[in-house]
């Protein structure tokens, strides 16, 4: 798990949120630009649980956030030259996950996009994102293969600037649902972080519940936009390109870069969402979807992953075993994604080497 | 009734001594009326015994179901049921239970450009920059 970190900020403020049960409580704050929510019951371990979701958070944010200049990779970026440095637990772990989801999707998630997404103009706050009249000019990606990960030490070459939104959110949902139900020890949590969900411990009878739409804070159905599916075990994360949208010279643009091109993706799909053993692995899967365009059905059928896709026309199709009515309940696959611990780039480490 | 009872026997005045209620009895019927009180009140002793036996069952579950609830309250460090984590408040069932209500939404995360009316908007405040997917 997640190295030692200095705590640089006072507790967040958790607010609570009603779902209409006494036998499940749910809280909910902003965290990592998005809001992080939890659902446990039984409810009196509601307080130990936001401890521990709150620690992981924290740790998160400051190992792996390219907003935060006093962030483990912002400084460790300011300073690469090609050599190998070390890292704490908590980074290595970031990069770890997400090496392995660029080599399990092929490179269609990609960490070395960082750069690409700051030349489309997602580099500051979006107030000021839209002053901003001159259409950028895309960004070749370096490509993951350029980064060498070993154990606790990372090589970057120097410029290379990383961003790990296509898994980072899904990883530190799992990191905050396995520690809150540890620390809660009985009954079940569910962690979201943005609308990447992560169950820990024990569901309710049938599952939880969970809200299916384009925008995580989307409280209320909307017809076939929306859908309830029951969520045993495992996670669930949604990829959307309706979200974090700016124009840039008039152009809309999002935040779902494609490494191949270096702009944001233009497939058929505006949401997908899948189900899968972790959040980490859902949360690169769907993103890959997004990025595959046309072929991101089959794409999911041939993982075994259960995934709903919704068309930019509002067209819903499901794949693999992702229930087609309202209420369905999730058969939540084995984990697909295989890990890395050791993906060596040339020059630092001397040698290049793929498992 | 009373009749072929040994010599020696007194019959305890009770239940059917209407009929010679004044007036000598017999040694049998005096034997009959006794055993029949005896085993009156033998069976009374049984279903009393059986119902207290009962009533111990019942209320020693009833204290042992509210021991282990107030131990559960008692070890959790707060509960809350309205406003700011960890201020008091009343504490909700803890047993599984079927949900029926959305408890969480799966869904793209992120700040929408413009007025954020397309129902897609991202955070408020000042959350410009975050993880996204």
């Amino acid at each position: 798990m997640p190295g030692v970190l200095p705590r640089l900020a006072p507790s967040p403020i958790w607010r609570r949120a009603s779902v209409g049960s006494r036998s499940v409580a749910v809280a909910e704050r902003e965290a990592l630009g998005t809001t992080a929510r939890l659902a446990i019951w039984p409810p009196d371990r509601l307080r130990p649980a936001l401890g521990a979701v709150d620690a992981e958070i924290r740790t998160l944010d400051l190992a792996a956030s390219r907003f935060r200049p006093d962030s483990e990779i912002s400084r460790v970026q300011a300073r690469a030259d090609g050599d190998v440095v070390p890292i704490s637990d908590g980074l290595a772990g970031v990069v770890d996950v997400a090496l392995a989801a660029a080599r399990w999707t092929d490179g269609l998630v990609d960490p070395t996009v960082g750069a690409a997404i700051e030349a489309l103009g997602y580099d500051r706050d979006f107030v000021l994102v839209d002053d901003d009249d001159q259409l950028p000019v895309p960004t070749a990606v370096p490509g993951w293969r350029s980064i060498g990960l070993d154990g606790s030490t990372l090589c970057l070459p120097k410029g290379l600037k990383l961003d790990f939104g296509a898994t980072a959110k899904g990883l530190g949902a799992d990191w905050a649902a396995g520690a809150a139900a540890a620390a809660t020890g009985c009954g079940g949590v569910l962690v979201s972080l943005g609308g990447d969900i992560s169950a820990g411990g024990e569901a309710p009878l049938g599952g939880w519940p969970v809200l299916i739409a384009d925008d995580h804070r989307q409280t209320t159905r909307l017809g076939s936009l929306t859908q309830v599916v029951r969520l045993p075990s495992g996670a669930i994360a949604t990829s959307s390109t309706t979200c974090r949208q700016w124009r840039r010279a008039g152009t809309l643009l999002h935040h779902i870069v494609d490494p191949r091109t270096g702009r944001p993706a233009t497939g058929p799909w505006r949401t997908v969402s899948v189900a899968a053993a972790t959040c980490a692995e859902a949360n690169a899967a769907a993103t890959a979807a997004i990025i595959c365009g046309h072929d991101a059905a089959d794409w999911l059928a041939a993982r075994k992953l259960p995934a709903r896709l919704v068309g930019h026309d509002g067209t819903v199709l499901t794949v693999a075993g992702w229930p087609s009515g309202d209420g369905g309940s999730l058969a939540v696959p084995p984990p697909r994604m295989p890990r890395v611990s050791r993906v060596l780039a040339p020059g630092g480490y001397g040698e290049r080497s793929f498992r | 009734m009373d009749q072929d009872y040994g010599a020696g026997r007194h019959r305890l005045p009770g239940y059917g001594d209407d009929q010679d209620y004044g007036g000598p009895r017999s040694a049998a019927t005096t034997w009959n009326s006794r055993d029949q009180g005896v085993r009156r009140v033998r069976r009374m002793s049984n279903w009393t015994a059986a119902a207290l036996v009962a009533c111990v069952a019942v209320t020693t579950g009833y204290f042992a179901h509210a021991a282990t609830v107030a131990s559960q309250q008692a070890g959790s460090p707060g509960t809350v049921s309205t406003g700011q984590p960890g201020q008091p408040g009343t504490t909700a069932p803890g047993h599984k239970s079927t949900l029926t209500h959305p408890v969480v939404t799966s869904g793209g995360s992120g700040v929408t450009a413009g007025n954020g009316s397309s129902g897609s908007g991202g955070v408020g405040g000042n959350g410009s920059h975050g993880w996204d997917n």
